[in-house]
């Protein structure tokens, strides 16, 4: 899937750039962080098909296993960018 | 991610993942960032799944936007099957439709996403209409008003059954019974106006339908609402700005991404 960056940007505030959808950012968008999809990008595996595996280290540096420590219950998975900016 | 959890009183495992065995596996990263892009390469297309207890993803919440976010409130709906977080619907036999229309969530912070949740109670033997109707007929749908600032995002929808109608052998999309349309909808931060040293989003606009039943229709409907609700602030990291004018909980930001961005350039080597 070609992927393109959105780019539309506006003058705001002080120093500030605004993004298509008006948000507020020191980055002019298309650029560092703000670089987000234009039309079409990938999101990973279908509603209907089963959540792949995720084994990933744990805040408190214990070792999580998604589907076994999850124990047969419903579960909601978040993916963000980062805890610090 | 430790701190960050602390500062936040985040009650749910963070879990993170440094080689991006995660990320890749699943084909989320972002690869409009080029990897020498220092430390912003490396995340992912955020988003979220809802999985039910066999693993199978029931929902999945992906937005064009970084800033745009799915709400609580609308994961508590999804995993409990589109129940709420609101009060219980009345479900009083009604002799006309009648609409109820609440915005679900305290508040209406800048990228997170709340529904505007509207309840249909139906008579019964009578039914409501999804897109497309043809000319003439009105389907059950959430109109905004224009306001500046405030996004809308497509609206989520109960299941239709197919009716087809004697008269033009027409087939339409019908809602049976009662139901709720959930709006969902954020601003970019510069919706709303000062009232009494609060910033408050006004949200305007009407609630459309047609009530039928096997023999005839009604007459096309409209109901106006104005909903008020305070905007909220989002979580910052604790810099710049934000920091300075005490709007975050501090917590070490600025050493952390040090930290990440010499893990990156050393991973490089």
């Amino acid at each position: 899937m070609e992927i393109e960056v959105e780019t539309t940007a506006n003058p705001g505030p002080g120093k500030l750039w605004l993004d298509i959808d008006g948000f507020a950012g020191p980055v002019k968008p298309g650029n560092g962080p703000r670089r987000d999809p234009k039309g079409e990008f990938p999101t990973g595996p279908d509603v209907g098909t089963p959540l792949p595996n995720i084994v990933a280290r744990h805040h408190n540096d214990s070792t999580v296993d998604l589907h076994r420590d999850r124990a047969g219950k419903p579960a909601v998975v978040v993916f963000f960018r980062s805890a610090v900016w | 991610m430790a701190d960050f959890s602390a500062a936040h009183h985040i009650t749910f495992p963070l879990l993170s993942d440094p080689d991006l065995v995660v990320i890749e596996s699943f084909g989320i990263l972002n690869t409009l960032i080029p990897p020498d892009d220092h430390p912003w390469y490396g995340i992912p297309f955020p988003g979220t799944y809802v999985i039910d207890d066999a693993g199978v993803i029931t929902h999945k919440f992906f937005e064009h936007s970084l800033a745009v976010r799915v709400g609580p409130e609308q994961l508590i709906a999804a995993v409990r099957g589109n129940d709420f977080t609101l009060e219980p619907a009345d479900t009083t036999p009604v002799e006309d439709v009648k609409v109820t229309i609440d915005i679900e969530g305290p508040d209406l912070p800048p990228g997170t996403q709340r529904d505007l949740v509207a309840r249909f109670s139906v008579p019964h033997g009578q039914h409501l209409y999804d897109d497309p109707v043809p000319e003439g007929m009105v389907a059950a749908s959430i109109e905004l008003d224009d306001t500046p600032g405030l996004m809308a995002f497509e609206t989520v929808k109960p299941d239709t059954r197919p009716l087809t109608l004697s008269g033009t052998g027409e087939t339409l999309d019908v809602y049976d019974g009662d139901i709720t349309l959930r709006q969902p909808i954020t601003q970019n931060g510069t919706a709303g106006d000062q009232v009494d040293g609060q910033r408050v989003v006004t949200i305007r606009g009407e609630v459309r339908w047609q009530a039928c039943d096997d023999m005839q229709c009604g007459l096309p409907q409209r109901q106006r609402f104005e909903l008020l609700i305070p905007a909220g602030r989002i979580t910052l990291p604790d810099m710049g700005p934000a920091a300075a004018k005490g709007h975050t909980e501090p917590m070490n930001g600025e050493k952390h991404l040090a930290q990440m961005v010499e893990r990156r350039r050393k991973s490089e080597k």
